[in-house]
């Protein structure tokens, strides 16, 4: 285990490598000039030189990949991810700032998602046909075909203009009450619904089509044969199996739980990692862009090896 | 002797149990009967065509889909304006005086033009790449699925936000930036089909007459290859469509001018506490595409590949 483990992490160096790569090219590339916005008038030049000095505009291409790729390994200093050049802060400062509230509602909504997705599915799978099955059906079906964009969009306005009963952006009402748990989730009901609906949707006809593959093993008939009750077979027997391949969207669910939903944190404007990238982009903020895009790659990879580990806890048959 | 000359077309049969009377269908035969079995997928595909009819043929006959002479009001539906011209202004105007339907369709051909050609460039990205991969093998093979790997970790809406951002947009930035980051699925498809088809006897059959692997490659293990590839392209133009409307409703993508069903959204966002119906239309056609392009996959996936049917979830 410990030696797979160590294995997988090896393994993934050579991916982030190539992330790095591409979000290093990404800037690079971009026509344009990063300090565009300080040559002014009122700009001495000798300022604009230190500035590229410190930026590293002025070296050639491997030389700045190196620099930049040994700086972002020392994570121990607070500006190892460079300096955001509109907040004129450590990048990693901004990013430790603004995780946790990507956090809550990326973790709000996969935690919905698991408790409301589960059962669904399953009651789909087990009443094939009926009309329960019907309804989680075409509830998965167009739930999957709606953008969340759009359907952030439909609630923003039934919940917050129509109705007004909830907040239509930010994350506290005023300063006053920042912080206060109720009013965080109150803000929160509008968001985390249009994320979890969607994924809800997605879910449940992934759990669905899992528990019927399921209960057509051999195993499920040898259990109702031998005089099981239809609980302890639907249970025990089928829903343990049939999550074991949920684990793998849970793994894809986990990214963003850190890089967070960018455009529906920009409707709400929620002040999270997704709009703070989503801002990043405007202003050309190009350290700020190249950490997003790193943290980006490393959450992907972190969660496919979570989720290979829990498919190696979970199912017996699978031994590293 | 005359009478023992043996003619084959006078000989009868006289026990027909023996012939085996069932029709040979050949192998499109058989799909398109499967893919007419499937009704939503059959749905889907007339609301497909549908649409792309209403795209090209609406703002044709719409014209200038701005009214002449508005009158600053909501104005209601009509096909034939006053002065006798058609104009098929079916949803009416808006207070700005644009032809709600006429703008519509004319964003609908949008979206889907730069669906159609960014599934085009994963497509031929994708065939390249996994065709490349599973003839190889060996290290090539290897090399290329660590560059998917890559690929797969990347923030794919974020990379095409801030290559779409810097690079300005277009509707051909926008096509480029949906295209190469899209290919990774395409790439695994082909490979994986190629790497079991390598090992197929006619292929290995083909290698020993001498054939090219050029020759080998496009007439031996292409086309087999392709039913997965047309289902995935045909689930390619939903998550297109999608991802086009999503950068231009956050305003990264397309501009007012020559609009999309995402620029369409941005611009009724604005208006939402007033008028909430502007953003109805284009979400409900977005949805439409989504939800047929899914059943048409789905369909052409029985259809074409019958074996996957209960592989895929």
């Amino acid at each position: 285990m410990l030696s797979y483990f160590i294995r997988r992490v090896i393994l993934s160096i050579p991916i982030l490598l190539g992330v790095a790569v591409i979000s290093f090219l990404l800037v690079y590339l971009a026509p344009g000039d990063p300090l565009s916005q300080f040559r002014v008038p009122n700009v001495r030049p000798e300022v604009l030189e230190r500035l590229e000095q410190i930026y590293g505009f002025n070296k050639p291409l491997h030389e700045q990949f190196f620099g930049w790729i040994t700086n972002y390994v020392q994570i121990w200093n607070v500006d190892a991810w460079g300096i955001s050049i509109t907040h004129r802060r450590p990048v990693l400062e901004l990013i430790a700032e603004r995780m946790p509230a990507t956090f809550l509602l990326m973790g709000t909504s996969l935690a919905l998602t698991i408790i409301i997705a589960i059962p669904l599915g399953m009651l789909a799978a087990i009443k094939q046909y009926s009309i329960a099955d019907k309804i989680v059906t075409t509830f998965a079906t167009i739930g999957y075909a709606m953008p969340s964009f759009v359907l952030g969009t439909y609630l923003l306005y039934i919940g917050a203009i129509w109705t007004g009963w909830f907040p239509f952006r930010g994350m506290t009402s005023s300063l006053r009450v920042a912080g206060d748990p109720l009013d965080i989730a109150w803000h929160l009901v509008l968001p985390v619904s249009s994320l979890a609906i969607q994924s809800i949707a997605g879910w449940s006809r992934y759990i669905r089509a899992t528990m019927l593959e399921v209960l057509n093993q051999d195993y499920i008939r040898t259990a109702r044969a031998k005089g099981l009750g239809s609980n302890r077979v639907n249970f025990r027997h089928a829903l343990r199996n049939a999550l074991i391949p949920v684990i793998t969207l849970f793994g894809l669910s986990l990214p963003a739980l850190l890089g967070g939903a960018v455009i529906t944190e920009g409707i709400f404007s929620w002040p999270g990692l997704g709009s703070f990238g989503l801002q990043a982009v405007g202003q050309r903020d190009y350290p700020v862009i190249m950490a997003f895009v790193l943290l980006g790659g490393i959450a992907v990879v972190v969660g496919n090896l979570i989720a290979d580990i829990l498919y190696g806890v979970v199912d017996p048959r699978i031994k590293y | 002797m005359a009478d023992t000359t043996y003619d084959v077309r006078q000989v009868q049969f006289e026990d027909t149990d023996d012939i085996d009377r069932t029709e040979v269908r050949s192998y499109w035969t058989l799909a398109r009967q499967r893919f007419v079995r499937h009704r939503l997928a059959v749905l889907g595909a007339i609301t497909l065509v549908f649409l792309i009819i209403a795209a090209v043929v609406v703002p044709f006959i719409a014209g200038d889909t701005l009214r002449v002479s508005a009158s600053r009001s909501f104005a209601p539906a009509e096909i034939v304006n006053a002065d006798g011209e058609l104009t098929l202004a079916l949803l009416g105007y808006t207070r700005v005086g644009y032809n709600l339907f006429g703008q519509l369709m004319a964003a609908t051909g949008t979206s889907l033009m730069i669906a159609f050609a960014a599934v085009l460039i994963i497509v031929l990205i994708g065939i390249t790449v996994g065709a490349i991969a599973g003839f190889a093998g060996g290290w090539v093979d290897n090399l290329l699925m660590r560059v998917v790997d890559v690929a797969l970790a990347l923030p794919g809406l974020f990379i095409i936000i801030a290559f779409v951002a810097f690079w300005g947009s277009s509707i051909f930035t926008i096509i480029l930036a949906i295209g190469i980051t899209g290919w990774t699925l395409a790439a695994r498809l082909v490979r994986a089909e190629f790497l079991s088809l390598r090992e197929a006897d006619y292929v290995q059959a083909a290698r020993a007459l001498g054939a090219s692997p050029r020759r080998i490659i496009l007439r031996h293990m292409l086309p087999p290859a392709l039913a997965p590839i047309i289902v995935a392209a045909s689930l390619g133009v939903a998550d297109s469509v999608v991802l086009e409307a999503a950068l231009s409703f956050i305003g990264f993508g397309i501009s007012a001018d020559q609009a999309s069903l995402g620029t369409l959204l941005n611009v009724a966002f604005e208006y939402l506490n007033r008028e909430p119906y502007l953003v109805l239309f284009p979400s409900v056609v977005l949805i439409l595409i989504v939800l047929a392009a899914n059943f048409l996959g789905d369909g052409m996936r029985d259809a074409l590949d019958p074996r996957q049917r209960v592989a895929q979830k």
